[in-house]
């Protein structure tokens, strides 16, 4: 190949141009414009911002695209040691403290080592697994409930939907449950904060905290086992070697920002929206026990929390016509392909009993999101408490504050509302949660279910 | 009609099991999805087509 002819090789094989930076604002006000627009003229476009990288939002073009981790990477190879990869995250997170990006567990690794990963947390985290940990669940949902039922008052963010995803969390990693606000904010905070302000210094200080708690409760995972995702981490054997302990480390901020963020903001948008629903609210209820799936999986799709992923191109390849090179990167819009109309009527609006429902949110592929079955039974354990003892709350006018871009997580930042106060139930959020580590413990709530087959007895 | 799942395509997004629990079960390990038995009883298609159309993957086979 000529040098001449490269350039103009190049401009053909990205013929489809477009500059759309998704960490500005016009991303999440413009959205489903621009993914209308995207899906008519480029499905699978080159996006000329942050360096330059594919764009798949079509959701048969992503359909074909994401499955094909035979020429895609996931890996972030923050030693260089391997092809310099940077990772899911475009542009690249930028790197800590220490002049090291930080790989992002096994979401930022490629197979062998990443199906081995998942091999060994999966027993934790299968549906089976999850339903062991239901009365806990909806203890916890309780508990925030009883804390604001008196007042009328509550923000769905801050006194439901950042609480109980964070201290089930806790719960199966085997981390102190008490513990849950050393992680809460700066994990949250983490998505939502620009740099260079002053609340991203107070973020980056939070999380040295949060950093040091969780390295401090490793090692004493490690000298005192206890049930729980950490300290399978510990004694997991990946392709015949044991992970250093940053590694480890790595792997269970993965599991702590995919499990806190994510269920907040489906929990807050889903919630926001049946207050602005409330005919559709009443049938929700009503007709719960046939629609809550279909519900939850139609707000899945319509809010989509993880909006995308990134990938690099690990060789050359064409699919559907679109020549991709290695090096290339690549954004999966997760968020995208789920409107596309080519796949889902109507599909800018919610249809609670939506059929067909074949959306996207918890990725395609070998890299599924490993919480999927976590994030709903919070959801729906959150939205049917709600429902019941707030049947008639409205989010204040204005009140709820959305993130101002969403070139992460489509999250929420506060979302206040008022309803008819009622009567507690139980215990408040500290005593509640002392008992549930103490069920937690007595009961070893956190084994594998390969382990521990039987439901949590409160 | 038969059904069964491709076991190299299914990822457990367990929608096949919310979907047609007759048809369906999850493996206890991992979530990932298995048919109960290959043949779809008559009244139980709409349930198995249902199925096979929202599998994120399109790993729910129908033959």
């Amino acid at each position: 190949m000529s040098t001449e002819q490269a350039p103009t090789a190049d401009a053909e094989r990205k013929k489809h141009v477009i500059s759309l930076d998704r960490h500005s604002p016009r991303y999440r006000l413009e959205f489903a414009e621009l993914a209308t627009e995207f899906h008519a003229k480029c499905p699978v476009a080159w996006n000329d911002t942050h360096g330059g990288y594919w764009f798949a939002s079509g959701n048969n073009e992503l359909f074909d695209i994401a499955r094909r981790a035979d020429v895609l990477s996931n890996d972030n190879d923050v030693d260089g040691v391997r092809n310099g990869y940077v990772g899911i995250s475009i542009p690249p997170a930028s790197a800590s403290a220490g002049g090291k990006r930080q790989r992002g567990g096994f979401l930022e690794m490629d197979p062998p080592d990443q199906r081995y990963y998942r091999q060994a947390l999966n027993p934790y985290l299968s549906p089976a697994a999850v339903a062991r940990w239901k009365p806990v669940i909806e203890e916890i949902t309780r508990a925030c409930l009883d804390e604001v039922i008196e007042s009328g008052r509550i923000d769905f963010v801050d006194d439901l939907a950042n609480i109980v995803p964070a201290v089930f969390t806790l719960a199966m990693l085997g981390l102190p449950l008490k513990d849950w606000t050393v992680y809460c904010e700066p994990t949250h905070a983490a998505v939502y904060t620009p740099p260079g302000t002053p609340e991203y210094d107070r973020m980056r200080e939070l999380q040295m905290v949060m950093g040091q708690h969780l390295m401090r409760n490793m090692l004493a995972v490690r000298a005192d086992p206890r049930p729980g995702l950490i300290n399978e981490l510990l004694n997991v054997e990946i392709d015949g070697r044991r992970p250093d302990e940053m590694e480890v480390f790595g792997v269970v901020m993965l599991l702590i920002g995919g499990g806190f963020d994510t269920t907040t903001a489906l929990t807050a948008h889903s919630l926001e929206w049946l207050s602005e629903n409330p005919a559709e609210r009443e049938r929700l209820s009503r007709e719960r026990d046939t629609l809550l799936d279909s519900a939850t999986e139609e707000f899945l799709r319509f809010f989509t929390p993880a909006v995308g992923d990134g990938r690099t191109v690990s060789q050359d390849c064409v699919i559907n016509g679109t020549e991709f090179k290695e090096g290339d990167r690549l954004w999966l819009s997760w968020a995208m392909a789920n409107r596309d109309a080519k796949v889902f009527a109507d599909p800018h609006h919610v249809q609670l009993d939506r059929k067909g429902n074949r959306h996207a949110s918890f990725g395609l592929g070998i890299h599924r999101c490993i919480g999927s079955n976590v994030a709903r039974s919070v959801f729906k354990t959150m939205v049917t408490a709600v429902m019941d003892r707030l049947p008639d709350y409205v989010c204040a006018p204005g009140g709820a504050v959305h993130y101002d871009t969403t070139g992460v997580i489509n999250g929420m930042k506060h979302l206040p509302a008022t309803f008819t106060p009622g009567r507690r139930l139980g215990p408040g959020l500290a005593e509640t949660i002392e008992r549930m580590q103490r069920v937690c413990d007595e009961q070893r709530l956190a084994e594998p279910i390969t382990v521990r087959a039987t439901t949590a007895r409160l | 009609m038969k059904v069964r799942v491709d076991p190299q395509l299914c990822q457990g997004h367990t929608l096949c099991a919310m979907n047609a629990p007759d048809l369906f079960a999850l493996r206890d390990e991992d979530g990932h999805a298995y048919a109960l038995g290959e043949d779809v009883p008559a009244d139980l298609e709409p349930q198995a087509k249902e199925a096979a159309r929202s599998c994120p993957e399109q790993a729910v086979v129908l033959f």
